[in-house]
């Protein structure tokens, strides 16, 4: 498989920045996320903070970003990373469209909106599970739950009833709902998950409690914690030294993933910090192997 | 040491009997994240010749899923003289399965 030297996940300011400072330096890397900056950026309405562009729309700042990395002849490969994770010497990644592998990761994620349930984490791999696909087959002729946050999660709904005897869907989107006939959909909102002892058995919503053998939770990002297994968390931040640097070695942080203030520019200068440890992280890499 | 497939069938001698203490990697095909471990689990495997390790396919051995309360993979679960000493759900990191079977 081809080996990059530099991953960079996200493609906010932070990530856009990280990339462009890893390429001035040389590397091989690989850049992952929306070909057009992030949301946050792009639908902005107007900022005043970002040096030397006064008063720019987020829209402006968005295709400006997009600008600098077509001239430095980056590309963005669109897909959706699920895993990453540290095999000692190199990182391996899992993502929808396939997997990758890389020396350094740069994670530029953004902070995740959704909090976990109460219970969810507590009952992780004990009745709730973030991965239909996996664990499907556990659950033969089981009454699962599934909590969808976008409608391509369907899919997992679907697949889930060749396995499961009664699937409860709760589509947490606005748009129509298709699944197979069959499937119980409920306009509810989950607010919490408890268990009797081992295992959860018991969803709370905001109307009703409902007894189920699992509960599948499907957001559109896992938390960091979930994405790279040992990475150590403060709060709902990524821990990071002053380099950026995480506690997993060759892992890099940097933007609102990092911490706060959420700014743009406080993302793009990170992106900067965390690109050059991590040029400085390869290079020590490589120094000590020719030394062996 | 060579990783085992472990079934129902061998699962009392190659396991429960042992004189090693067992490693066990439940996993299935389908599965990604298992696909990421298992090199690491083979890794662990070749580097502990005072250990066994062991994989079963969740699909075709649902039967020992069931008895172990797998509910989610990949999950290890350490074997020590035939019983449970320890497990881990979900991909973690090398140094967790290494402290997991040192303990």
């Amino acid at each position: 498989m081809e080996r990059y030297d530099i991953a960079i996940i996200g493609t906010g300011p932070a990530g856009l920045s990280a990339a462009i400072t890893a390429k001035v330096r040389n590397k091989k890397i690989l850049l992952i996320g929306s070909a057009l900056s992030s949301d946050k950026v792009v639908k902005a309405h107007t900022i005043q903070n970002y040096l030397g562009l006064p008063s720019v729309s987020g829209a402006d700042l968005g295709a400006a970003f997009i600008n600098h990395i077509k001239e430095m002849d980056i590309k963005i490969t669109e897909d959706k990373v699920t895993l990453i994770y540290p095999m000692g010497e190199y990182f391996a990644m899992q993502a929808a469209g396939g997997n990758y592998e890389a020396d350094a990761v740069i994670l530029a994620t953004g902070v995740t909106a959704g909090k976990p349930y109460p219970g969810e984490e507590e009952f992780l791999g004990r009745g709730v599970s973030y991965c239909a696909t996996c664990d499907a087959a556990l659950y033969k002729g089981a009454n699962v739950a599934i909590i969808g946050f976008s409608q391509k999660e369907e899919a997992e709904v679907d697949f889930m009833t060749e396995y499961a005897a009664h699937v409860t869907y709760f589509p947490m989107y606005k748009e129509e709902v298709h699944v197979k006939d069959g499937v119980k959909v409920l306009y509810e909102k989950p607010e919490s998950i408890s268990g009797t002892g081992f295992k959860a058995d018991t969803l709370k919503t905001k109307e009703n409690t409902y007894s189920f053998d699992g509960i599948f939770i499907l957001r559109d990002s896992v938390s960091p914690k979930q994405l790279v297994p040992g990475l150590e968390m403060d709060g709902s931040h990524v821990k990071v030294a002053r380099d950026l640097s995480t506690n997993v070695p060759g892992c890099f942080a940097c933007g609102d993933i990092a911490g706060k203030p959420y700014q743009y520019i406080k993302s793009a200068g990170e992106g900067n910090v965390a690109a050059l440890s991590a040029v400085s992280y390869l290079d020590e890499k490589r120094r000590a192997r020719s030394n062996i | 040491m060579a990783v085992i497939t472990i079934t129902e069938s061998n699962f009392e001698q190659e396991v429960l009997k042992s004189d090693k203490p067992v490693l066990v990697d439940f996993w299935a095909s389908w599965c990604g994240p298992c696909k990421m471990l298992s090199p690491v689990v083979d890794e662990i495997a070749e580097a502990t010749p005072s250990i066994k390790v062991g994989k079963v396919n969740v699909d075709e051995e649902g039967g020992l899923a069931q008895q172990f309360k797998v509910m989610s993979i990949p999950t290890l679960i350490f074997f020590k003289d035939g019983k449970v000493a320890n497990q881990t759900i979900g991909v973690q990191p090398k140094a967790v399965i290494e402290q997991m079977i040192n303990s």
